[in-house]
Order: C-alpha cells, then sequence, then structure tokens
C-alpha cells in the first residue's frame, strides 16, 4: 500500500484539521490568496479545464467544462450549489472531506466562485450529516472571521457568502435539479433539461453544481498547476479519487488513489481482500447505481473512461464487494427495495417501474417466483432505462438489468421448485 | 422557418416550435397525457417520446425545439416500444373499472392502449389500493386508483387560476394528487379539471353515473351567460324519435378558441347553462283568459295577437305598442323586432329587462351576464332598462321578452305597471312570476334550440345552433317574429324574403354595416 498518492485526504489523521488554524499551518488558504491575488478568473477556469477534473459526484463531467456554461454576461445573481447530499449506496467519501478538513472544501469554494463570478453560494448537505453541518458551518464562521469570505476576501474587491442547508434525507435531492428545487423550498421533483442550471438554476438563475470531491481538488489544481495535478490521474481524467470500499473486504474505508488504479488492486491490496475461505462473487464499482461486474472483470482500471468501456460506470466510486456467502437475490432485494423507495414518483416508468421491479423481487424473495419472472424484470427494465425525466431511472433500472442478465441462472434456479 | 422531417416527410415549421406541435400542425398526432397547449410542458407522462436522428436516447416531442434537418420518427419501432412500455406500467396499476367508469368513451388511456398496448398482462402483483371517491370539490371527485399523475390539475390550478388548491403528495408509487389542509378547490373554473384529466380520475358530480359519453351527441355553441362569449360544446343525448321532448342537454364543455375563452370556461357557465337549459322550462302556449287558462294553438294564438295588432293599427294607434327586449335574443331576433315594431309599426316604448350584473372574475366571467348586448348596441338599440311609469301611461299590448322583466326590479313596479296595460304577450324560455301575469305566454327557444348569432363584449359575432329540440311546441323567436309580421302583413315582400337565420343575417348586413361579412 503506497501513500503518496494521498492529495486530498492527506492530513485527516491530524487532529484539529478541521480547525482554521491547524489548515493554516498545513499551508492552507495560500490557494485563495494565489487565485485572487495573483491570477484573473479566466486563468483559474483555463487551469481547471487543463486539469481534466472531472466530476466526483457520478457523472464525471469535467469541471472546468461545466463552468465556462454559465453565461458570462447576465443580469441575474449567479450562485453555486455544493452537492453534499452524497445518497448514492456505497459512497461515503464526502463526509470525511467534511468532518476531517472542511476548509479544504471552503476553500474550493472560494477559488470555484471567484472564476465563474458568483458572490453566493449554497452546501446542500445530506439531512442526516447533522454533526458534519454543524462542523462546517464552524468552519465558515472560521473562516468569515479572517477574511476568507464575506465583503472583499483578503481585501480584494471579491466577496462570497456561504451557507450550508440540510436536506431532509431523499435521494432523489442528490439529482442535481432536484437538489436546485429542494434549495428552494419546494417538492424535490427533478426539473425537465434543458434548459440547464448552468443557464437557468436555482430561482431561475445561471447556477454551478459541483459535487464536495470535484470542489476539494480546485484549490490543489491551483496550487500546484494543471500538469502536476495530471500527472497524480490520467490526461483524460486528472488527479486521484476517494474510493469507499465496502462489502465483504477485510478492510472496509476509503482509499484516496490515483485514478486508473486496477480494481483488482483495490479490492485485493488496498482493502486487504476478501475473508478466508470466501471467493468473489460481484462487485458494484461506482455506487450502486453502476452494473454490477463479475470476478473475471475486476482487472479494470479505475477511470471515467475505463469502466464505461466496460459496460459499467465508475459513478461515485463507491464500491461494494459482494462474496459467494451473498445470494444474488438478496443483492436484487436491496437494489430494487431502495430505488422503489427513493422515486419521485413525477414520471411513469420510474414510478410505476421501480414498484412493479420492486414488487416481483419481494415475491422472487418470498419464496414465489417464477422462472420468467427474470425475463420480466429485465423487459421492465428496459422499459425504464433511458425513458425517464431524470437520471434516477436509469440508476434504478442498470443494476436491476446487470443483476438480471449476469445471474440469470441463479436467480432462476432459486426460483426452481416454486409453486 | 426550419425545414425538418416527420417520419421521412418533409415538413416546414418555425423555429421555436416543438417537435409537438410541428407534428400536430402536419396532421401527425402523438399520444400524450401531461402535455397540454395551456401549460408549460411538464414531460412526466414520458408517452410523446420521438427518435430524433442523431439522438442516442428517444426525446420528448412535448418540450424539444426543431432544428432544421431533425429527422424525427413519431412511428419507429424504439418509439412505438416505449409508448407501449409507458401504457403497460400505467395499466398494471390501473384499476380497470371502465365498466363503471365516467371517462369510458372518451378516455385517453382506453384510445392509447388501443393503439399502441394491445398486450398480454403480466402483472402477478398485488394492486395498490387507494381512495376511489375523494370529494376534492363543490362538483368534484377523485380516484386516486385511476389517476395517471399527469398533474394537469395541479397545473391548472397553478398556472390560470392561481388558485393552487391541489398539490402532489407522497413519492414514488405512493404519490398522489391532494388538497392542502382539506381545503377544497374552490375557484369559479373547478369544472375545467374534469375535462382537463385524461383519464376518470376527476369526474364531475353533475354528470356522474348520469349517462355514458357515447349515447351522447355534441353541438358546437356559445355560453350565453356571460357577455364573453365563451365557444362551447353542448352534450346532449338526441331522445328518441318517438318520445317527444327527450332530448336532454347533459353537460357543457369548453371549445378551444384562443381568441375568446382559451380552453376554458367558468363554472357559473357550465353548471349555469345546464340548469337553465333544463329547470322552469316554457313549454306549452297559454292563454290566460278572465275565464281561467286554456292551452292553444300556435296558429290560434298567432291570430289572436295579430286581430289585436290589426285593430291598433286600423286605428293608427300602433304606437300603443311598447316592448321590453333582453339581450339574450340574437342578432337575428334583435333585428327582426327593429324591423317589425320600431320601423315597421313605430313602436316608441322599447325597454331592456336583463339578468342583473354580477361580479367580473378577471379570467372570463364578465359582470355584464347577457350574451348579446354589443349586438343590440350595434343595432341602435340602447339597452336601457323598463321606465314603468312611461310603460303604463299608454300602452294598449305589450310584448316581453325573456323572463328577466320579473327580477329587474322591485315586485310592486313591475306588477302594477303590468295591471294597467291591457294586453300582455310573453315570448320567454322560462317561466317565473311574470308568466300568470301575462295574457299570452308563447314558449321559446333556449340557446340549444335555435339558430343564430350573438355578439360578444369585443364585437366578435359568433354562430350559435339549433341542437337539441326541447319540446314540440317550443319556437325559436326568430320565428315567431316571422309568423307575426306575415300574420300582419306587414311589407309582406320583405318579410317573405326572410325563411331562416341565414337570410336574417344577411338582411341584417346589408342595413347595418357593423354586421357585413361577418361572421
Amino acid at each position: 500500500m503506497t501513500m503518496d498518492a494521498r492529495i486530498l485526504t492527506k492530513g485527516f489523521e491530524l487532529e484539529h484539521l478541521r480547525r482554521i488554524g491547524t489548515y493554516i499551518d498545513q499551508g492552507g488558504y495560500r490557494a485563495v490568496k494565489k487565485a485572487l491575488t495573483e491570477w484573473k478568473p479566466e486563468q483559474v477556469l483555463e487551469e481547471v479545464k487543463k486539469a481534466s477534473l472531472r466530476g466526483r459526484g457520478g457523472a464525471g463531467f469535467p469541471a472546468g467544462v461545466k463552468w465556462s456554461f454559465v453565461p458570462q454576461k447576465t443580469d441575474k445573481p449567479k450562485y453555486l450549489c455544493v452537492n453534499a447530499d452524497e445518497g448514492e449506496p456505497g459512497t461515503f467519501k464526502d463526509r470525511y472531506i467534511l468532518s476531517h478538513n472542511p476548509h479544504l472544501l471552503i476553500e474550493g469554494i472560494v477559488i470555484a466562485s471567484y472564476a465563474v463570478g458568483i458572490h453566493l453560494a449554497y452546501v446542500y448537505i445530506r439531512g442526516e450529516y447533522e454533526l458534519i453541518a454543524r462542523r462546517l458551518e464552524e468552519a465558515i464562521a472560521e473562516a468569515a472571521a479572517k477574511s476568507l469570505l464575506g465583503k472583499k476576501i483578503l481585501g480584494t474587491a471579491f466577496g462570497l457568502d456561504v451557507f450550508v442547508h440540510r436536506g431532509a434525507g431523499a435521494y432523489i435531492c442528490g439529482e442535481e435539479t432536484g437538489l436546485l428545487e429542494s434549495l428552494e423550498g419546494k417538492r424535490g421533483n427533478p426539473r425537465l433539461k434543458p434548459p440547464f442550471p448552468a443557464s437557468v438554476g436555482l430561482f431561475q438563475s445561471p447556477t454551478v453544481i459541483n459535487n464536495v470531491e470535484t470542489l476539494a481538488n480546485i484549490p490543489l489544481i491551483v496550487l500546484n498547476g494543471a500538469a502536476w495535478f495530471l500527472a497524480q490521474g490520467l490526461p483524460k481524467d486528472g488527479g486521484t479519487r476517494i474510493f469507499s470500499v465496502s462489502g465483504a473486504v477485510n478492510r472496509p474505508g476509503i482509499y484516496e488513489l490515483p485514478l486508473g488504479t486496477s480494481l483488482r488492486s483495490i479490492i485485493f491490496e488496498h482493502a486487504g481482500g476478501l475473508k478466508p475461505g470466501r471467493t468473489l462473487k460481484a462487485v458494484i464499482p461506482g455506487g450502486m447505481s453502476s452494473p454490477v461486474l463479475l470476478p473475471d472483470e475486476i482487472d479494470l482500471k479505475m477511470d471515467c473512461d475505463s469502466v464505461a468501456a466496460a459496460g459499467s460506470m465508475l459513478g461515485s466510486a463507491g464500491i461494494i464487494v459482494i462474496d459467494d456467502g451473498t445470494p444474488i437475490l438478496d443483492v436484487l432485494a436491496k437494489v430494487a427495495k431502495f430505488y422503489a423507495h427513493e422515486s419521485c414518483g413525477q414520471c411513469t416508468p420510474c414510478r410505476l417501474g421501480t414498484s412493479w421491479i420492486h414488487k416481483i423481487v419481494k415475491r422472487m424473495a418470498a419464496g414465489k417466483g417464477r422462472a420468467e419472472d427474470v425475463d420480466t424484470l429485465i423487459r421492465l427494465s428496459a422499459n425504464i432505462k433511458g425513458r425517464t425525466l431524470c437520471p434516477l431511472g436509469d440508476a434504478a433500472a442498470m443494476p436491476v438489468l446487470a443483476i438480471a442478465r449476469k445471474f440469470k441462472g441463479e436467480l432462476e434456479r432459486a426460483m426452481k421448485g416454486n409453486a | 422557418m426550419v425545414k425538418i422531417f416527420i417520419d421521412e416527410k418533409p415538413v416546414e415549421a418555425a423555429e421555436g416550435l416543438t417537435i409537438f406541435k410541428a407534428a400536430q400542425n402536419s396532421g401527425v398526432a402523438i399520444p400524450h397525457f401531461c402535455y397540454h397547449p395551456a401549460f408549460v410542458p411538464e414531460g412526466s407522462c414520458r408517452l410523446c417520446l420521438v427518435e430524433i436522428e442523431g439522438s442516442p436516447k428517444l426525446e420528448l416531442s412535448c418540450s424539444t425545439v426543431v432544428r432544421e434537418g431533425m429527422k424525427i420518427s413519431t412511428q419507429s419501432p424504439t418509439v412505438r416500444e416505449a409508448r407501449r412500455g409507458v401504457l403497460e406500467f400505467l395499466l398494471a396499476e390501473h384499476p380497470l373499472d371502465c365498466p363503471i367508469c365516467d371517462k369510458a368513451g372518451e378516455c385517453k388511456l382506453q384510445d392509447f392502449y388501443q393503439d399502441y398496448g394491445l398486450t398480454e398482462s403480466v402483472f402477478r402483483e398485488f394492486k395498490e389500493k387507494r381512495e376511489k371517491k375523494v370529494r376534492i370539490g363543490d362538483k368534484l371527485i377523485l380516484d386516486r386508483e385511476r389517476c395517471v399523475l399527469c398533474t394537469r390539475c395541479v397545473r391548472f390550478l397553478a398556472e390560470i387560476t392561481k388558485t393552487s388548491e391541489l398539490g402532489l403528495f407522497e413519492r414514488g408509487i405512493r404519490s398522489e394528487i391532494g388538497l392542502y389542509e382539506n381545503e377544497p378547490v374552490r375557484n369559479g373554473y373547478s369544472g375545467n379539471l374534469v375535462d382537463l384529466c385524461p383519464v376518470g380520475a376527476i369526474t364531475d358530480a353533475e354528470f356522474r353515473f348520469r349517462t355514458r359519453p357515447w349515447f351522447l351527441a355534441k353541438g358546437e355553441s356559445i355560453c350565453p351567460l356571460c357577455s364573453r362569449g365563451c365557444n362551447i360544446f353542448i352534450d346532449y343525448h338526441p331522445g328518441f324519435s318517438r318520445v317527444p321532448g327527450s332530448a336532454k342537454v347533459y353537460r357543457i364543455r369548453p371549445r378551444t378558441n384562443e381568441a375568446v375563452n382559451g380552453h376554458w370556461i367558468c363554472d357559473h357557465g357550465r353548471y349555469g347553462f345546464v340548469e337553465w337549459q333544463q329547470k322552469n322550462r316554457s313549454e306549452k302556449l297559454v292563454w290566460n283568459s278572465g275565464n281561467g287558462t286554456t292551452q292553444m294553438s300556435w296558429s290560434k294564438v298567432m291570430i289572436a295577437i295579430a286581430e289585436r295588432i290589426k285593430a291598433l293599427r286600423e286605428r293608427k294607434q300602433s304606437g300603443r305598442i311598447s316592448i321590453v327586449l333582453t339581450t339574450w335574443l340574437t342578432n337575428e331576433e334583435l333585428f327582426l323586432i327593429k324591423k317589425i315594431f320600431k320601423d315597421g309599426l313605430g313602436v316608441k316604448h322599447l325597454f331592456f329587462a336583463d339578468p342583473p350584473p354580477g361580479t367580473a372574475d378577471g379570467l372570463l366571467l364578465r359582470a355584464d351576464r347577457t350574451p348579446n348586448r354589443r349586438g343590440a348596441q350595434e343595432m341602435g338599440f340602447e339597452p336601457k332598462p323598463p321606465d314603468f311609469a312611461e310603460l303604463s301611461k299608454d300602452t294598449e299590448i305589450l310584448f316581453i321578452f325573456g323572463p328577466h322583466l320579473a327580477g329587474s326590479a322591485g315586485d310592486r313596479a313591475w306588477k302594477s305597471a303590468l295591471e294597467k296595460i291591457p294586453v300582455k304577450i310573453l315570448v320567454t324560455s322560462h317561466l317565473n312570476e311574470l308568466a300568470s301575469a301575462a295574457d299570452f305566454v308563447l314558449p321559446a327557444a333556449f340557446i340549444a334550440e335555435k339558430s343564430g348569432t350573438l355578439t360578444n363584449e369585443d364585437g366578435r359575432i359568433q354562430r350559435i345552433e339549433a341542437i337539441a329540440r326541447a319540446c314540440a311546441d317550443v319556437r325559436p323567436e326568430a320565428q315567431i317574429l316571422l309568423d307575426l309580421a306575415r300574420e300582419i302583413h306587414l311589407d309582406d315582400a320583405y318579410f317573405k324574403a326572410l325563411s331562416g337565420p341565414g337570410s336574417i343575417f344577411r338582411a341584417l348586413g346589408k342595413d347595418i354595416r357593423f354586421f357585413e361579412a361577418k361572421p
């Protein structure tokens, strides 16, 4: 196990890193000073673009490109929304950044806002992260007290206010437009796109929505340059990723590793491999929404493009390891229940499809399944995928499709003998 | 304009138009639940998905704007499969209680299933149980099992009436339409929710279980209950040929006219119309002589009335005929009255008795609750209320059109005035106290039973058609007036040429420029 790769989680072992004093002692807030006093906003944007920083939330969209979609000239205010809703099952990386090093995020928020011309940022944080939200608010107060937030940051003309908004527990509010609706005080139903948030977002104004980990990378890019950042990862996918590894491994937890690290090494070297006597059955590589991979598919570079080429997705880099002790029907039951529960109900295929799938899987789990149910699951998932208003439909359909296809034999065998 | 291809057919479409509208304009219908031309696209039903060449996924036709050279398929196997999939999802949880559903026969879910579904059911699970008769308004009943959650009702109340009584509650499969704090839908436009609902989820308490849509014929007409002149459909049962008066109007629905009423009508018109159509109708020809009440035939009545007029004319006293009109009358009828009474007989006292004004609601309903005041004004009438003192001074014969005189002033004023007039002829579609005060009561047609035109507040001349004939004795006022003109031999050549509303309107156009070459 190499510790060299850590750039985001560096210093997490320090007891008071979340305090601004320790953070500054460790070299913190130099990036804000550099960006605000030495660089023009366009230069920041250009550097982030060059760094090939892809979104860490799940979609993997290049952050710099996203920022550049925001109109330069507008008579409306612009907003930054930090997506700290971290709801994807199997993902628990943002909470570590928020709780261990909130100032790194705040620094990222200030620089991103400076680059895009934003003076008001919201952190939409998962409702369950109560303590973390409080810590973040403390950190924001600390930063404001040191003129790192508020009017005339570090004596420059640039000003920014940051507010923390706690969610109320819906997975759908992690979807960017659902998040906006929720932040506006409405029911968290996703919006029809286009228009995209970059032009019509929060309160009908141009809005950037970035994941916590994405923004935490910004100070590092500003301090060390795009070339350095690219060297930490891959040419089209710069930097590191914080992998959340859970399930049937000896050492579950977060692992910050260069993009392109192989899935096999993450499971068997970093996370300590499986329990004695167990064999690998399946791996969910990028949060529960990503299609499962079989044991013969894990010699795979973990970066957006490679995982996509293998028919899955890097998503939120939440790796769930499943060994032969878990019946695949149990996995399917969890997946089906989750999405049926979290579907917002707005569009037909997701509302009725996820619940139908859940009903079938529940019946299968109760020992009343029929062999043809597996085909029905495949057909129904295919009718959800690509046909819904927001990505939740795909997120619900893809894992079911993959499990039903890749484990059809096991599922049908389990149905045998049922009346 | 951009050139696009819809199902391989080249089509010109205006820039900024959605695929849905471009297709509609070229005669291609795309199935949909949530889309409605009056609302911002919602994109939630997922039924209007189409295939666009070069696009990896199916796209929403209701919100995607056309681009030059776009190749759209509305019938490709993928599109049909997607529609089939959506319908399968909806039907899986649908109660399938079509046999007792009021919407059956005009239900979009039924129609689309016929076009795209027709699948064998593979749904083996338990359907969700939901409430089936939630009273959400005075006349509105919500069936949550039938609801497809298109949210048209929610958006109508949010975007059009801006009252937002309904909202979306719960989520996922438990999502449902509901009231906030049980405050019912209470605005003057609630009936539109029934028309808007593509399925039988919101039904009308007035229409519920009364008939089946396929028994009803529909006629185009104009709502007479205010000066807006909203375009309507009258849905009526044509009746049975051997049963006189068996035709029946069941409901009124808005007929889209962007220039007048958009897609809506108000409840005052919707429910008021059916009530006027059905209740207190004047159906019999009655003569209240000193010896009691006798029923008469039209020919005898016309002769009796004509004799009285002729007697006055011989004495050169035809100016002692007075008239109380109503702007419920059509342009044609008002014109005949002008020709016969004003120009022909030289009537001096001409008043109007109309329904009292109400309050305008800022949307469609106007304070002026009459359908043709503008027409009367354009014809040179001054729609002034009756001056009873003047009226009773030297009037020998009084013609009263419509029932509104009874409600127009204090009871005593009209009653005592009428007592002083020897002959009172009431031509009315509805009975009230006035009928017992008149000597002759002539049953006239209500709006659905006669043809002609009405002029709305904007000066828009709109046609009404005789649709349902209520009763054998009922005659349109135009016919009564023409018969009277012939009976008293008033300019025979002129009136002989006038046979129906069409010829009367042409004559009206010749006389008064305003009515020329319209509608």
